[in-house]
C-alpha cells in the first residue's frame, strides 16, 4: 500500500477516534432520560408525536410489548412501502415515466428497505419514480436506522438496568428521529452538495456532446437520499451503481466523508453504551474490538486492492508510480483509485450499510474476501446503527460463558449471571444466521434458475451466490452485482431471508434483555472476570472469529481464496 | 397488537409527510440558494447549448464508433454503449473472467460445471489483430486440453477486443508506442460508474503527441494543458491526481 493510502487510513482513525466519543456523549444525554440537550426546541415536537400516536412517554415496557410494537411497526411500513412500489407508475412525481413494479420486485424491495438490507434488485434510474425514491425508500431508510437505535437502547437497558421493563420503543424511535437521523441529515446533505451531489427534481436532460452526439444527463433528489443512505447503514442509492455514480459521489473528498458517516455513528453508539450503564471503559473495550477487526478486513483489501490483478498482463502497469496510481482498477473510479475505493467500500462492509464506491465483482479474490469475512463476522466492525452493539453483546455474552466455563466459575456480565434460559437464547441468535445463509446458498447451487443467475465463470460464480444470501441476511445488501438477482427465486429468497436475518435477531436479542431486566446485580469481586480489560477484549475478538469465521471456511476455500489460490 | 398498528400507520403517515416531503424539499430549497450550480448538476453549456456536466464522462467517437484522434479518450465503459448516463454501469467482470483477463491458461478455462469450457470463451468478436496472451505477454500456442477455438485465416486465435490485454495491444497502436510499452492500469480497465469523468495523468500524457498530431499542435501545448487541467489530490492526500477528460477536451476545442 502507498503512503497516501496508509495517510487516509490513519485520518479516518483520527477523525472517528475524536468524533465518536463527542457524539456518544450527547446520545448518552439524549437517551439516558431527564433533561437532554436541545430540549427546547426538540421537547415540543415529540411532545407532539407522542400525543398523535397516544402513548404515554413516561411508561415503561416489558420486552414482549417492545418486540411486539417492532413487529407491528416493520409490517404496516413494509405493506405501506410495497404498495408505492406497486403503484408508482400512476402515482405523480414521475418524470422519468417508471412503470409500476411487479409483485416480486415490490416486495423484495419493501423489505430490503424496510430491514435496512438496501439490496437493490432494480435500477434506480429507470425503475424507481421520484416519489417511490423520495416517499418511500427516503422513509423506509430514516425508519431502519432509527428502528435499530432503539432496540439497542430497549437491549443495554435490559442488559445493564434494574429495572424489569426496557423502555418505550415510540419514544425511542421518535428521539432517535428527532434528534439524531433528520438534524444530522439535513447538515450533511448539504455537504454532499456543496461538492457536487445532486439535488433537484429535474428528469433527464439532453446534452449535445462535444463530438456532436447526445448525452443524457439524469438528475434527482440525490443528495437528501445519499446522506441517510450512509449515516443509517442503510446503503440503497439513488442510482443504479451508487457510490461510483460522480452525481451520489463526486470527489475523494465525499468519499472519506461518507464513509464518516457512515461509521462514526455506530462507534458513538458504543461510547454511548458505555456513559449509559456507567462503566466508560466497558464501551471503549467494545469499541477497541471493533476498531481491531475494522482495520484487519478494511487493510487486507486496500494491500490486496493496490496490488492488482495479478492475472492481467505484466505490461499493464498496476504499480503505483507518479501519475499512475495503477492498482486493480477494473470497476474503480480514478479520482478515488484503487486504495481509497477499497479503504470507503470494504470500510463499510463491517456495517449493515454495504455502501459502495466500486464495483465488488471485480475485486481481486483477497479484496472480495475482505468485504466478505466483514460481513461473516456477523457486521459488527463497528455494526449498523444500534444493530452493531446488541449482535456485539450478545457475542460478549457467549464469551464470559465460554470464559466461564474455561475457569469454572458462574458466568457473569455487568454484574447479571449469565445462566441457561439466557444461553439458549443467545445461541440460537448465534446459530440463525448461518444456518440461512448456507441452506439458501447451497440450494441455489443445485437449482438450474438460480445458477443461470450466475455471471462470472468457476468459484467466483460461488463466491456471487453465497456472498447475496450472506450480506442479505447479515441486512447488509452489497453485491458482487454480476448476478442477475431480479428472478423469481432470488426476489423471493432474499426476500425471506431479509426479513429472518432482521427481525429474528431482533426479538432473541429483546428476549435476551428481558430475561436480564431486573436480575439480581452482584457486587464485583476480585474473582469476578474484568469485561472491560484487554484480556477480555482479546479473548472476545478469538470468540468472533471461531464463531463466525469457521461456520463458513469451507464456503471461503471452495470460493474466494481458491480462486486466488488456484489463479 | 391493534393499539401498536393503529400507532404505526400514525406514525408513517407523519414520517412519509415530513420526511418523504419536507425533507428533500427542505435540502432543495437550501441547496439552490447556496449552491444552485452543483445541485443541477455541475452543467457546462456551450454556445448557449447544454455540453454536458463537468462530473459525466463522455464519449469521443465518431460516426463509425472508432475512437477520434484529435481527442484524448476515457477510459473504456460498461453503462449502455458507452457513457451513457441513463444506464450506469460497471462491467462485474471478475478479475479471472476471460472477457476481462483474456485467456490465462489453467485458470479461466473452467465452465460453471468445473468441466473445462467447450469453447474458447473471448471468441465473442472476431477480431483478426487479436493474439492470445498469457501473464507473461507471451503469445498462446497451445489450447487447454478438451477446448476448441475459433481460428482466423491465418491460424491465430480469435478474441474479444474488449479484454484488457487486447485493450493494451489497442492502446499502444492508437498512441503510437512500442509493443512492450507500460500501459497505465485505468487506461485499460471499466470504471465503477461507467461515467468516470476522469484519466490518470500518465494516461493524459500517454495520449498528448496522438492529439498534438492530430490537431497540428506542439505537443508542449498539448501537455502543458494537460498540466494545467490535472486536479490534484484533494487535501494532498485523498483519492488520486486526476485529469477531467471532459474540461481538457472543451478547452481543447477552445485552442482552434
Amino acid at each position: 500500500m502507498s503512503a497516501s493510502g496508509w495517510e487516509q487510513l490513519l485520518f479516518i482513525v483520527a477523525v472517528t477516534a475524536v468524533t465518536a466519543p463527542l457524539l456518544g456523549r450527547y446520545l448518552a444525554a439524549t437517551f439516558r432520560g431527564g433533561r437532554a440537550p436541545g430540549d427546547r426546541v426538540f421537547l415540543p415536537v415529540e411532545r407532539r408525536v407522542y400525543r398523535a400516536l397516544g402513548t404515554d412517554p413516561e411508561s415503561s415496557w416489558t420486552w414482549r410489548r417492545y418486540a411486539l410494537a417492532v413487529l407491528a411497526f416493520g409490517f404496516a411500513s413494509t405493506l405501506l412501502l410495497y404498495l408505492i412500489l406497486r403503484l408508482q407508475g400512476v402515482l405523480p412525481l414521475n418524470p422519468t415515466h417508471a412503470p409500476g413494479m411487479s409483485p416480486l420486485l415490490s416486495f423484495n424491495t419493501a423489505v430490503s428497505f424496510i430491514t435496512g438490507t438496501n439490496w437493490q434488485a432494480y435500477e434506480g434510474e429507470t425503475q424507481a419514480s421520484y416519489l417511490a425514491q423520495m416517499a418511500g425508500l427516503v422513509v423506509a431508510q430514516f425508519v431502519a436506522a432509527a428502528v435499530g437505535l432503539a432496540v439497542a437502547l430497549a437491549v443495554i437497558r435490559g442488559i445493564a438496568g434494574s429495572s424489569r421493563t426496557i423502555g418505550n420503543f415510540w419514544v425511542d424511535f421518535t428521539r432517535s428521529l428527532v434528534r439524531v437521523f433528520v438534524p444530522l441529515s439535513v447538515i450533511g446533505a448539504l455537504v454532499l452538495v456543496s461538492q457536487g451531489a445532486v439535488q433537484n427534481f429535474s428528469s433527464f436532460r439532453t446534452a449535445q456532446t462535444l463530438v456532436g452526439g447526445t448525452q443524457l444527463i439524469p438528475g434527482g433528489p440525490v443528495a437528501s437520499m445519499e446522506v441517510i443512505k450512509l449515516l443509517g447503514t442503510n446503503g440503497g442509492s439513488f442510482y443504479g451503481v451508487g457510490g461510483a455514480h460522480p452525481f451520489e459521489n463526486p470527489t475523494a473528498f465525499t468519499n472519506m466523508f461518507d464513509l464518516l458517516l457512515v461509521i462514526v455513528l455506530p462507534f458513538a453508539i458504543v461510547f454511548m453504551f458505555g456513559r449509559l450503564i456507567g462503566r466508560p471503559r466497558q464501551g471503549l473495550a467494545i469499541a477497541a474490538v471493533m476498531a481491531v477487526i475494522f482495520l484487519g478486513h478494511t487493510v487486507i483489501a486496500m494491500e490486496a486492492e493496490a496490488h492488482g490483478n495479478h492475472l492481467l498482463p505484466a505490461s499493464v502497469s498496476q504499480a503505483e508510480s507518479t501519475g499512475n496510481p495503477g492498482g486493480s482498477m477494473e470497476g474503480k473510479e480514478t479520482r478515488f483509485g484503487p486504495e481509497a475505493s477499497a479503504l470507503m467500500t470494504v470500510g463499510t462492509m463491517g456495517t449493515t450499510a454495504g455502501a459502495t464506491d466500486s464495483a465488488l465483482d471485480s475485486y481481486t479474490p483477497i479484496g472480495g474476501t475482505g468485504a466478505f469475512v466483514a460481513i461473516l463476522l456477523g457486521e459488527i466492525s463497528p455494526g449498523g446503527d444500534g444493530g452493531g452493539i446488541y449482535a456485539m453483546l450478545v457475542l460478549a455474552l457467549l464469551s464470559v460463558f465460554v470464559a466461564g466455563l474455561m475457569v469454572g466459575r458462574t458466568p457473569e456480565f455487568l454484574g447479571k449471571k449469565i445462566r441457561a434460559p439466557q444461553m439458549k437464547l443467545i445461541v440460537a441468535y448465534v446459530l440463525t444466521i448461518p444456518i440461512v445463509v448456507l441452506a439458501f446458498g447451497s440450494t441455489s447451487l443445485v437449482l438450474g434458475a438460480a445458477k443461470r443467475s450466475i455471471l462470472n465463470p468457476g468459484m467466483h460464480g460461488l463466491t456471487e451466490v453465497t456472498y447475496a444470501y450472506a450480506s442479505v441476511a447479515q441486512n447488509n445488501g452489497s453485491a458482487f452485482a454480476g448476478l442477475s438477482a431480479n428472478t423469481t427465486w432470488y426476489d423471493s429468497t432474499l426476500g425471506l431471508v431479509m426479513l429472518i436475518g432482521r427481525f429474528v435477531p431482533i426479538v432473541l436479542a429483546l428476549a435476551i434483555a428481558g430475561s436480564l431486566a431486573g436480575a439480581r446485580t452482584h457486587a464485583r469481586t476480585r474473582a469476578t472476570l474484568d469485561t472491560s480489560g484487554p484480556t477480555f477484549a482479546v479473548f472476545l475478538i478469538g470468540v468472533i472469529v471461531i464463531v463466525g469465521g469457521l461456520i463458513y471456511f469451507p464456503m471461503l476455500i471452495l470460493g474466494p481464496i481458491g480462486e486466488q489460490i488456484v489463479g | 397488537m391493534r393499539r401498536h398498528l393503529l400507532a404505526s400507520v400514525i406514525m408513517l403517515l407523519g414520517a412519509t409527510i415530513v420526511l418523504g416531503f419536507g425533507y428533500p424539499l427542505l435540502v432543495t430549497g437550501i441547496s439552490f440558494l447556496l449552491f444552485r450550480h452543483q445541485a443541477n448538476g455541475s452543467l457546462v453549456y456551450r454556445g448557449g447549448k447544454l455540453a454536458g456536466s463537468s462530473l459525466l464522462g463522455q464519449s469521443f467517437t465518431g460516426r463509425n464508433g472508432n475512437p477520434l484522434p484529435g481527442y484524448f479518450q476515457p477510459r473504456p465503459s460498461a453503462a449502455g454503449t458507452g457513457y451513457d448516463a441513463s444506464a450506469s454501469g460497471a462491467s462485474n467482470l471478475g478479475p479471472s473472467n476471460p472477457l476481462l483477463a483474456g485467456f490465462v491458461p489453467g485458470v479461466n478455462t473452467v465452465g460453471l460445471n468445473g468441466q473445462p469450457s467447450p469453447v474458447n470463451p473471448f471468441a465473442t468478436k472476431a477480431d483478426p489483430a487479436c493474439v492470445p496472451t498469457d501473464p507473461k505477454g507471451n503469445p498462446v500456442t497451445s489450447p487447454a486440453p478438451g477446448q476448441k477455438y475459433a481460428r482466423n485465416g491465418d491460424g491465430s486465435y480469435v478474441c474479444d477486443p474488449a479484454t484488457v490485454p487486447e485493450r493494451a495491444i489497442a492502446y499502444r497502436q492508437f498512441n503510437g508506442m512500442p509493443p512492450s510499452a507500460p500501459v497505465p492500469a485505468d487506461a485499460v480497465t471499466a470504471s465503477g460508474s461507467g461515467l468516470d469523468p476522469d484519466i490518470s495523468v500518465q494516461n493524459a500524457l500517454d495520449q498528448a503527441s496522438r492529439v498534438a498530431r492530430a490537431r497540428h499542435l506542439p505537443v508542449r501545448e498539448v501537455v502543458s494543458l494537460v498540466h494545467q487541467h490535472t486536479q490534484g489530490r484533494p487535501w494532498g492526500f485523498l483519492g488520486e491526481a486526476t485529469v477531467n477528460v471532459f474540461e481538457l477536451n472543451l478547452a481543447l476545442d477552445g485552442l482552434r
